[in-house]
């Protein structure tokens, strides 16, 4: 085989195992471009260089089988493309025009991406970032599926992680607004996470999303790739939104990679004491992270950082209708329960607590609630949803 | 000499009437006992001997036959050894028959006193359907043997006790017969509570604060014998709702009350004198085995779910159960019978219970809840929940989802009704489900009686046709909400169905998911 071109010499050089950021940039000293290092693991220069630099005294730049390696490129290059095709997927480099420029503000920016799915959803520069714990509370999985309903209707790609739990929700949430969500997986497509998101998977490709990983398809995902993805999802959105992190969360990786390249990190806080927003209220107090007060000053804050502008509409805002019009359209048992789920997500038992009626009452009001849309099951309790989300604000104050 | 008595066994529910020969003629002592024997049966011989010699009698030094007819039908137990005894006193002589034709019932001891029987009840009604209407049984089983009408009944506390009613006022004992000495018999069983089964205390709903919902999700289920499930983490409240039930049930019919009657006395737990009126409430724990659970064993007893029969059947840590029992409990709530065939032979028991189960959303419970995280490993919950299959949840009419009660609420709830309030309720409710079809509960309704019992007006029925719309509702669906919102129609006095009714029935179950719930941890 000739000469590779630049682009192909990159693809071997990032998916050969043993050539890291420091090999590389003493190769790239030595010889040139990653195709004149290939040029001179194919004539021997290679070879001859190591043996110069006298093994033991200075640390050696490219062990003697990774020399190898680089040497039979051909074979890499036709491994990775076989496997390329074969799973439909496809392939970005730091060579490429659409590679984001934002994976550049890492100190080691991943050298390839592979991708299945739309590659320009992938690619987009409108991403925002929303992340979790793997073991939310029903109140973290709903706000966050509302979070990244939001986020769709400003017009933002949804970047998450496509683990259980906040990641599932933002997912799913994204798809179910009509959105495009890219899910960065810590494993190679072969591995591509939890059996239990096969569905997932299948619909954030249908819906026009992506799955985006760094590593050739055979990778199985370990304790240091998860980390390593995460810093991926930080570099890629213009924001990363965290929704309920526990003390030492993932997600609190994530946060902390943002962070570290000056991306802005938002919080969504929680009650002292609740463990699902530990880590949240402690990054809120400890790091430049700012807090969510309510989603329009969520959305106000991404669209300041980020006025893109094709975004489809202005963000709806949840303000423009006082909490009493819907709840106006509603009248006895039907009010009270509608009232007392906006001021707080309740079961059952405890709606007939709030509200004093019959239990019978409350079933059928919460019935018709359903029947409207207004109400969303999540685990025991009801969430308001619908037109009474705009309620659940103003509740406090415009409802007897 | 020849003498000829007859006796019963029970097989399944059914009793079955045995003739019991015993011929004792001269030749090498020796005990053959013919007609199939099991080992229970064939070691009689030991303890006729036993029974006999203790008993001041003289166990005959001859060639003893004992032949069990039919002699085609394998026999088992040890219901035979009264007769055989007796039978062996009549042949060699030491009595003489003066008292007319006895049936004879009941296993001996060695010492010659009689051991109580189970499945007295059967049996007696089949002697009795035979023409043997005097019986002699053990003392403790009169009371059960008198629920069969025309009966009459002698209760014997041992071997001479049978002697003496055999013989009669003109018969003849041999002299040297006398009286065995007392025998103090105690049993250890659970005698009283004995519908009560494991170790659940009964608890008035008064002491169950907050839960309002549960409840009244309870009431109507006990109203209308729905199938009810509870979710929920762990002190929720879901046993201690389960412990009120016993208090709550409505008192049997009669008719119902000897079906209970003798199913109990096939598995020896019937004391009562007299049908009791009071509905079985069964808890048999999880790790309850699936003989005990279904039935089986080696004596094909009934298990837990026959004898909660026209009662309630409460399985508390559902997914804890073995997949097995869940999935062989699937003929009796569809069916209300259970069938059980093994080797050493078929029977079905009547199983028609209502089910009360309750379950966690995950292995350690906290799936679900703001409190605490849920420890599983990520995916246990799914898996947790879809033990439980997916068929067996289907057969469950109610579920509520339950939280734990707010420190606040235990202390400031609303005062609470007590169990004799909500069971005057749930009794007069099920007294209009009699009223309209004898029998039959709304959870037991069929199809084509459904549409009559629970006529709707036309906006109700709109309403129905929203929810089946909105919910993905199927027939069986809307059919479940029918009878659940006659049921809420019942509790309240009312002839009709209401359109509010029918919009609280729906609550009381989830939108047709179970699993997504589960995994909303």
């Amino acid at each position: 085989m000739g000469q590779p071109s630049e682009r192909e010499a990159w693809v071997v050089r990032a998916t050969t195992v043993g050539v890291g950021g420091e090999t590389l940039n003493r190769l790239l000293g030595r010889f040139g471009g990653p195709a004149d290092v290939l040029a001179a693991a194919s004539s021997g220069a290679l070879e001859s260089w190591l043996r110069s630099e006298r093994p033991g005294v200075r640390r050696v730049p490219v062990s003697a089988p990774v020399a190898d390696r680089l040497r039979r490129w051909p074979e890499q290059l036709d491994l990775v493309r076989t496997e390329v095709a074969r799973l439909g997927l496809w392939l970005v480099t730091p060579l490429d025009a659409d590679f984001p420029a934002r994976l550049g503000d890492l100190d080691e920016p991943p050298t390839v991406l592979f991708g299945q799915g739309d590659r320009s959803a992938a690619l987009n520069t409108h991403s925002i970032a929303v992340v979790g714990t793997r073991r939310p509370t029903p109140y973290g999985r709903a706000l966050a599926a509302r979070v990244a309903t939001r986020l769709v209707e400003a017009g933002a790609v949804v970047v998450s992680g496509l683990a259980v739990g906040i990641d599932g929700a933002v997912h799913a949430a994204t798809i179910e607004a009509g959105g495009a969500t890219v899910g960065i997986i810590g494993g190679g497509h072969l591995h591509p996470g939890p059996r239990a998101h096969a569905d997932l998977r299948r619909a954030v490709l249908d819906a026009g999303g992506a799955i985006v990983s760094e590593h050739l398809p055979a990778t199985r995902p370990s304790r240091g790739t998860y980390p390593r993805r995460n810093r991926i999802i930080a570099a890629l959105a213009a924001a990363t939104i965290v929704v309920e992190a526990p003390a030492r969360s993932g997600a609190l990786i994530t946060a902390g990679d943002a962070l570290t390249i000056g991306r802005p990190v938002l919080v969504t806080p929680g009650r002292i004491g609740d463990w699902a927003t530990m880590g949240s209220l402690r990054l809120l107090h400890d790091s430049p992270a700012t807090i969510v007060p309510d989603l329009d000053a969520l959305l106000d804050e991404v669209w300041r950082l980020e006025p893109w502008r094709n975004r489809r509409q202005l963000p709806r805002r949840e303000g423009d209708e006082p909490g009493s019009t819907a709840l106006a359209t509603l009248s006895g048992a039907q009010l009270a329960v509608a009232a007392a789920i906006c001021r707080a997500p309740a079961g059952l038992d405890r709606l007939v607590e709030e509200t004093g009626l019959e239990p019978a009452a409350v079933a059928g009001a919460v019935t018709l609630l359903l029947m409207r849309g207004w109400l969303r099951p999540v685990g025991p309790a009801y969430l308001p949803a619908g037109a009474l989300l705009q309620s659940a604000g103003a509740a406090g104050t415009s409802v007897p | 000499m020849l003498a000829t008595l007859v006796t019963a066994v029970v097989n399944g529910l059914r009793g079955e009437l045995i003739r019991v020969e015993v011929d004792v003629a001269p030749g090498l002592p020796a005990c053959n006992i013919v007609g199939l024997p099991d080992a229970a049966l064939s070691e009689a011989r030991e303890r006729v001997r036993a029974a006999i010699r203790n008993s001041g009698f003289e166990y005959p030094a001859s060639r003893i036959t004992v032949n069990l007819a039919p002699a085609d039908r394998r026999k088992r137990g040890a219901a035979y050894d009264l007769a055989i005894a007796v039978g062996v006193l009549l042949a060699s002589g030491q009595i003489r028959n003066g008292g007319g034709p006895w049936a004879l019932i009941g296993e001996l001891g060695l010492s010659g006193e009689l051991r109580t029987l189970a499945g007295a009840l059967p049996m007696v009604s089949t002697l009795v359907r035979a023409g043997h209407r005097r019986i002699g049984l053990p003392l403790e089983n009169v009371a059960e043997a008198e629920m069969v009408t025309g009966v009459h009944v002698v209760g014997l506390a041992g071997l001479d006790d049978a002697a003496r009613l055999v013989a009669g006022p003109r018969g003849r004992i041999a002299a040297r017969a006398r009286r065995r000495p007392t025998v103090v018999v105690s049993q250890a069983r659970d005698s009283g509570s004995m519908r009560l089964a494991g170790t659940l205390e009964p608890v008035d709903l008064a002491e169950v604060r907050g839960q309002q919902h549960a409840r009244w999700a309870v009431e109507v289920a006990l109203a209308g014998g729905h199938n009810l499930l509870m979710v929920g983490p762990p002190g929720a409240g879901k046993t201690l709702l389960a412990r009120a039930i016993p208090g709550l049930l409505p008192p049997l019919h009669q008719d119902e009350a000897l079906e209970v009657a003798v199913i109990e006395s096939v598995a020896g737990i019937l004391t009562q004198a007299g049908p009791s009126a009071r509905r079985p409430f069964r808890a048999p724990h999880h790790t309850s085995s699936y003989a005990a659970l279904v039935g089986g064993g080696p004596g094909l007893m009934p298990g837990e779910a026959s004898l909660a029969h026209r009662g309630v059947l409460f399985l508390d840590e559902l997914a804890e159960f073995d997949r097995n029992v869940l999935d062989a409990l699937r003929e009796p709530l569809e069916e209300g019978v259970i069938t059980i065939a093994r080797a050493n032979g078929r029977v079905r028991y009547p199983a028609r219970f209502q089910l009360v189960a309750a379950m966690n959303r995950c292995r350690c419970g906290q799936a679900g809840t703001d409190e605490r995280p849920c420890r599983c490993p990520t995916g246990d919950a799914d898996r947790y929940v879809a033990r439980v299959s997916g068929p067996f949840i289907d057969r469950l009419d109610l579920r509520i989802d339950m939280a734990r009660v707010r420190p606040a609420e235990l202390l400031s709830g609303r005062s609470a009704e007590s169990s004799a309030l909500v069971a005057a309720r749930i009794a007069q409710a099920r007294a209009r489900q009699h009223r309209r079809a004898p029998g039959i509960v709304n959870a037991m309704l069929p199809g084509g009686l459904v549409q009559n019992a629970c006529a709707v007006d036309r906006a109700t029925a709109a309403r129905l046709v929203d929810l089946a719309e909105v919910g993905g509702m199927s027939a069986r669906g809307i059919h479940r909400v029918m009878r659940v919102a006659r049921t809420i129609a019942d509790l309240a006095d009312r002839a009709s169905v209401s359109e509010s009714d029918v919009l609280a029935a729906a609550a009381l179950r989830e939108p047709g998911d179970e699993a997504r719930s589960g995994r909303a941890a």
